[in-house]
Formats: C-alpha cells, structure tokens, sequence
C-alpha cells in the first residue's frame, strides 16, 4: 500500500512540488516556533531558587555626594532595620534580582572554567530572599579573614568547576574561598537559563553596594514606603532613593521573554490557519477531479473507509516528503551547535513540529476524503 | 476590456463562495500583518510627536571606549560637560539639546504610588522637539539661572497627581523624593518608545539631583542635533567628528585606560542599528538571517499559499479557457486577464486589510502596551502596503496563468 501511494505521488510530482514547498515552509516556522517554546518551558520548570514576594529594593545613588558614602550606606541599613514593618535587610549592588543590570566574569578552578554571574551581597541575603543553603552556610562577616573573599556558589557553577569533588574551602579565581552552595538562583526570572552564579561578600567600605533589598511584613504598603523613602531623603540629603518591589520588576523580565513569543504564536498561528485552509481548499479540488477513479475504485469493490484511507495516506506521504527535506534544515542545529542549546530541545521541537503537521495535513484531508468515500460508483461511473 | 475582465472575476468570486473566502482571507490577514507591522516600524523610527523633526536631526546616544588590546569596552551615555564642551559648541547646527535618558522615580499620594520616569533637560529641549503646552509654558535659560525648582508635567501624571483634573495646575507644587517643584507646564505625554522625548516629569538639570556637575567624559547624558535643513547633516557629523578628534588618546577614564573612542552623531535609525551593522559578521549574518527568514515566510508562504488556490481554481476554469482559446484568443490576453483578475481580488482583500489594520492599531493604541502609543497608517504606510498588495497580486497571478495559457485547446475543451 505505501510503496503504492509514493509511486501515486512521485508520478504527479510537478504537480505537488508547490505543495511540498508549502509544507516544508510551514515544517520549519513550526520547528521555529517550537525550539522558542521549548526552551522558555524547559527554563520555566527550573525552580527559581529563591523567593520574591514582600521584597523592595531600595536603590541608591549619592549623585554630586562624595564625602562618608560607606558610613551613610550602613546608617541607611541600620535605620531601615530598626522599623518594625521590616523583616530583614540586606545590601547588594545594582543587579539585584531581575533589575537590568547583570556583571559576569570568568572564573577558574585548576583549568576548568565557567561564566559566572556575579552578585556582591552581605550575610544577610539569604535570610532576605529566602534562600535555603544546601551545602556549607550562607557567609558571615567573619569568614572574611585573611586574603580570601568567602563566596557562595550555586550547583550550576559547582558542577562546572568541581564536578564530584566537594568545594567547600576550596579556593577559585584565586582570591575566593568557598564557604557554601545554594541551588539555582535564576536572578532574571522564571525564563532565565539556569546559569552558573557567584555571591560575594561585599566589603564594608564598598560605595557602590548601593541597593538595600528589604523584606517587609506582607501588608505593608505604600504609606509605609513614602514615610521611608522620606525618612531615608531626609538622612542622606541630595541623594535619589528608588523603591522597586521585586514582583513588579519580576513583571518587567516576564515581559521581554512573554511579548515577543506571544507575537510570534499569534502571527505562526495565522500563518498556520492561512496554509491549512489552503490545503484543503487543494485538496477539495483535487480530490473532486478524480471522481471517475473513485467511482471506478468503488465499483470495483473498495469500501468508502478505504477510499478515505487512501486519500489521508497521500496527503502524509506528501507531508512525509516535505518534512524530510525540512529535517535537513532542521537537523543542522543541533549538529552545528547553533545558539549553543541542547541537542535534545530541538529533537523535542522537530518532533512536536512534524506532530502538529501531521495533524494539520489530516485535518484537511478529512472532509475531502469523506465526501469521496460517500460518492456513488454509479453516479460517478455515468458522469464520466 | 478592463472592466469586462473584472466583473468576470466578480461573477467567478460569488461562484464558489468557500474559495473566495479562503483567497481573501490569506490575503487580507498577510496584508494586515504587514501593514501592523510597517506601522509600528513607523511609530518607531519616523518623525512623530513630539519628535516631528526628526528627518533632520542627529541622536548622540553612545560613547564607546576601548582598550588598546581591544578586548574590553566601556559604553553608555555621556556627561552633561563633555556634551556642552563637543556637541553644543557646534556652529552648523540650528540648535543642540542635552538631555538625560529615562531616570524613573516615585512620587506618593496618600497610600498610592505613582511610578514616574523623570527627565532633566536643558532650555533648547523645548524648542529641538515639538511638545503640545496644554498649559502653562516650559522652562527657559532665565529659570536655570534663578535657580529655580520647576518641572514640566505630562497630562497622565497630572491626572494621577492631582485630584482635580480639569483645574489648571500651573503655579501648583509636586513633592518627588522629598524636594518640592513648582509645575511651570503640561504637555501632552509622549509614546515610551520615543526614549529621547519620553517622561512624565521634566526638570531644568540644574535642578538637585541631575548630577550635571559630574566632571568625567561618561554620565547620564545624552544630546539631539537639529539642523537648519536636512542637507547640512553630513557638514554636522563632520564638524562634530573634528571636535570629537580633538580628545587625546590614549586616555585614562574612571580607571579604565583607553585608546580608542567613539562618538557618534546618527540619524534615530542608525543609532540603534548602527552597533549591529558594524558588529562582527556573525551577529550580522544571524540579525539579517532573521530578517530574511521571517519576512520570507510572512510574505513567501501565504503566497506559495495562494498560488495552490489559484492553479487548483484556474485548472477548474479549463472548459473556459478552451473556448476562448479556439474561438482565437491569444495566450497573451489570457494571461493578461488571471493578472488581472488576480489584482483585482488583491485589491479586494488589501481594502479588508486595511480595515483590520485599523481595528487592530486601534486596539494596541487603547490596549495601553505601549504608554500613550500613537500607531497611525499614514500615506507612508498605506503607499508601502499598497505595493506590497499589487507585487502579491502579480507574485500569486503569473504562475497559475503561464501554467493555464501551456494548456492545450483540445485537453482544455475535453473537460
């Protein structure tokens, strides 16, 4: 029977070329599509490491002031933890979780090496964001002793640098020594890769760890924070205070990921519906200029289920065609590594792309094929 | 002949009803596509409020340092200094503006916020673009040297500030981190995506905070260039890059040793793409391999699409063209009149388009995704689509006839 439908299909292959086009055009706007939607699902299952919610960040920026900012920056923190609507703070620099800002640096462990984000904090963090410590602990001020910064590093880095061994006291980049591990800690939000990270232990006398990450008791609202940021412009004159709450700036980085994919599903989805009933526009005609071999087929004996079976078969060889030139296209992603994704994300796409093709392509030949399966051989047969 | 061919096409059209609807659908949902499309690339580089004059101005966004290894670069927006000392001192221009890029802030009502996105510009801010005074006036060379604490306010922030919106607000004051500022004006607020123009609340930058003292080369600035006439900006980039060449090098910025620096006065459309285009080859091949591909399947699928339609329904019309064929008619004319029929159900679906393209630029103008977004189809707009609708038209025409006209008399009248 297949080996009967590809030499059908082969015979008329001038005729089917613009449709073998089309379905291969459409094979790779799916696979496309698909990749995108396979990434940001697989990024999106990742947990993300550490929690939001009742968090402000409180940004900074001493503008024209020069003199005392480490003293003032550490006043502020005292002063922001001595109201009683606040849980904990903690000071870290402008990239704070999904800010704008992002630092990362290479770092290295007896020739291994990976890109880390770096993030400058104090020991309060983890207690502000709420981020369990799995190996190790979370650094305290007294860890910074001697030459060596304590750092933090996640399992992303660890498994880069360390691989099996344990990493704990173990020096990297030459001036830090690990003293804890957390999880993941996807700072841009739930669509961000899981990427190696780095915490350091700010020093005191820094001057740009200037955002204060607070955590405030949930019913906290913005009343108390106009009373702080005046509170705050009054303690530091001539300095600009921001407050940020992290589920709005969560929004934002949705935003930048959600938009554009939502853009594309909604113009590939007219696309899509386009070429669908196009098809079956084809279709439709086609199969209604073979009424004689219908006929003929059916007066010989074939049942209206084999007619229908026939035509759906066509359609999928036809598909089957058009999706194997695709496959070459398609197959050079992961080949040449393009985009420095994994291998398996565009196998999951290719396949969900040439499921949703079948899909479409027996969707269309349907009705076509059903209203074949219904024609009389007689009527047919006279009109020939 | 011509109107003949066309109330043929019409008479074909109400024949098949199922196929006419799956033809104009194709076409007026490509079509709107790409005319949603065009607009928004109009909304975001074309000369619109408050920018109107944008075909002759030049954008100073970036500067860019780089080691003299060329392995490490340092980039962003300027100091207000270095724009007075290279950008404002320039002759040719009609006028220069500084202007900080988008600061945002808070402001506070009672328990409610108000996020804002402030602005410190300078006098000429006002007469570079081409802001709506709803009320009051902006802010000139006379307040900064008063050193006076105003601000000009967007009609949007007016509402959310004040409780009152209809009283005039002008002489009233507005408390934004802890310093008061009398509001001198109102405007009518400007598109988010216009990042040169776009604030809720302009200040003088001499007012505190603007950091305008900052002493470096790098800082929060950046500048617009008007020209007198659209001719003279060649002669503006030219004399901007002699005073830029005046800076020696190699220097020393905020630590980081430097021997090369750029700056560049652009067009709006350069400035942005400016860094891909002379990125490297790869983010060049990728960025147009994008381009390609997905303008290739907007436009190349749906008329792959219809050129199936069209062979399939003019096969159908065999019988047709057998008559006419014996009865003389040269293939000439015959194609000639699917061409024909062709544009003319383009034009059909393109007037479709057009209104769907106006319902939807309607919905994301109210929609509210873009702040005080204002998508129009303008005559660029409606031009661009027009011939992006007839090359459609002949694109999906010419193969189904070539294909029909190979047609034999004999095999067309059997049928």
């Amino acid at each position: 029977m297949i080996p009967h439908l590809f030499k059908l299909i082969w015979n008329k292959k001038k005729a089917h070329a613009l449709l073998i086009v089309e379905i291969w055009a459409s094979f790779m706007v799916l696979f496309g599509l698909a990749t995108l939607v396979v990434v940001n699902v697989g990024n999106y299952t990742e947990p993300l490491g550490f929690r939001y919610e009742n968090v402000w960040a409180i940004g900074l920026k001493a503008n024209q002031d020069t003199t005392e900012i480490a003293d003032k920056l550490q006043r502020v923190q005292q002063r922001l933890k001595a109201y009683p609507e606040v849980e904990s703070v903690s000071r870290m620099g402008s990239n704070f979780p999904f800010s704008a800002n992002q630092t990362n640096n290479g770092i290295e462990y007896k020739k291994r090496k990976v890109l880390a984000d770096f993030y400058t904090t104090d020991e309060n963090f983890a207690k502000t964001l709420d981020i369990p410590v799995s190996e190790g602990h979370w650094y305290r001020n007294a860890d910074s002793v001697g030459k060596y910064t304590p750092v933090i590093i996640n399992q992303k880095a660890r498994e880069g640098l360390f691989g099996d061994e344990n990493p704990l006291g173990k020096i990297i980049g030459e001036r830090f020594r690990v003293v804890g591990v957390i999880d993941n800690f996807k700072a841009k939000g739930e669509f961000m890769t899981n990427k190696p990270a780095v915490f350091e232990l700010a020093k005191a006398n820094a001057t740009w760890i200037d955002t204060m990450l607070i955590k405030v008791k949930p019913g906290t609202d913005a009343t108390f924070e106009a009373k702080v940021v005046k509170d705050i412009a009054s303690m530091v004159t001539g300095w600009s205070v921001e407050v940020d709450y992290l589920t709005d700036s969560r929004k934002n980085q949705h935003n930048l990921v959600l938009v554009p994919i939502i853009i594309a599903l909604i113009v590939s989805g007219f696309l899509l519906i386009n070429v669908a009933l196009g098809l079956f526009g084809v279709l439709n005609l086609s199969i209604a200029k073979r009424r004689g071999e219908i006929g003929l087929r059916r007066a010989l004996g074939a049942t209206g289920n084999g007619i229908s079976t026939q035509f759906i078969g066509e359609i999928w060889v036809l598909a089957t065609f058009a999706m194997l030139i695709g496959l070459l296209f398609a197959a050079q992603f992961p080949l040449l590594n393009v985009f420095d994704l994994q291998a398996s994300i565009y196998v999951i796409a290719i396949l969900i792309a040439v499921a949703i093709i079948y899909g479409i392509v027996t969707l269309c030949a349907l009705f076509p094929s059903r209203q074949a399966a219904m024609i009389q051989p007689a009527v047919a047969l006279h009109e020939e | 002949m011509l109107l003949n061919y066309i109330k043929i096409a019409w008479k074909v059209l109400l024949r098949h009803p199922f196929y006419t609807f799956i033809t104009l659908f194709g076409i007026s949902l490509t079509l709107t596509v790409m005319m949603v499309l065009t607009s928004f690339l109009d909304h975001l580089i074309g000369s619109h409020y408050p920018e109107n004059k944008r075909d002759r101005m030049l954008y100073i966004m970036q500067m860019r340092l780089q080691d003299s290894s060329r392995t490490s670069n340092s980039s962003g927006p300027m100091s207000f200094k270095f724009l007075t000392d290279y950008a404002k001192s320039l002759k040719t221009p009609e006028r220069v503006t500084i202007t900080t890029f988008i600061n945002s802030s808070n402001a506070y009502v009672g328990s409610q916020k108000i996020k804002l996105n402030t602005k410190f510009t300078d006098a000429d801010f006002w007469q570079v673009t081409d802001f709506d005074f709803l009320e009051g006036k902006p802010y000139n060379e006379q307040n900064m040297a008063n050193g006076e604490n105003v601000a000009v306010i967007t009609d949007d922030f007016k509402k959310h500030y004040f409780d009152n919106a209809d009283e005039p607000v002008v002489g009233k004051d507005v408390e934004i981190e802890n310093i008061h500022y009398k509001v001198i004006g109102v405007v009518k607020a400007s598109p988010a995506t216009r990042p040169f123009t776009y604030a809720d609340v302009y200040f003088p930058y001499t007012t505190p905070k603007s950091n305008y003292q900052a002493t470096g080369m790098r800082g929060g600035y950046v500048a617009m260039i008007l020209a007198k006439d659209k001719t003279d900006l060649p002669a503006i980039q030219e004399e901007f890059k002699s005073h830029i060449d005046r800076i020696p090098l190699p220097g020393i910025q905020d630590g980081f040793n430097y021997s090369v620096l750029e700056v560049k006065g652009e067009s709006y459309l350069d400035n942005f793409i400016g860094p891909i285009l002379e990125g490297n080859s790869g983010i060049k091949t990728i960025f147009f391999g994008v381009i390609t591909f997905v303008l290739f399947m907007l436009m190349g699928l749906p008329a792959i699409n219809l050129v199936n339609i069209n062979v399939s329904r003019i096969m159908e019309r065999a019988s047709e063209i057998g008559i006419r064929k014996a009865f003389g008619a040269p293939v000439k004319t015959l194609v000639w009149q699917f061409i024909v029929e062709n544009i003319f159900i383009t034009l059909i679906g393109g007037t479709i388009a057009l209104g769907l393209t106006m319902i939807v630029i309607h919905l994301i103008n109210t929609s509210g995704m873009i702040a005080y977004a204002d998508l129009t189809i303008n005559l660029n707009v409606f031009l661009i689509s027009l011939i992006v609708c007839l090359i459609f038209g002949l694109l999906s025409g010419v193969l189904p006839a070539l294909r029909m006209s190979k047609l034999t008399i004999a095999e067309a009248l059997k049928s």
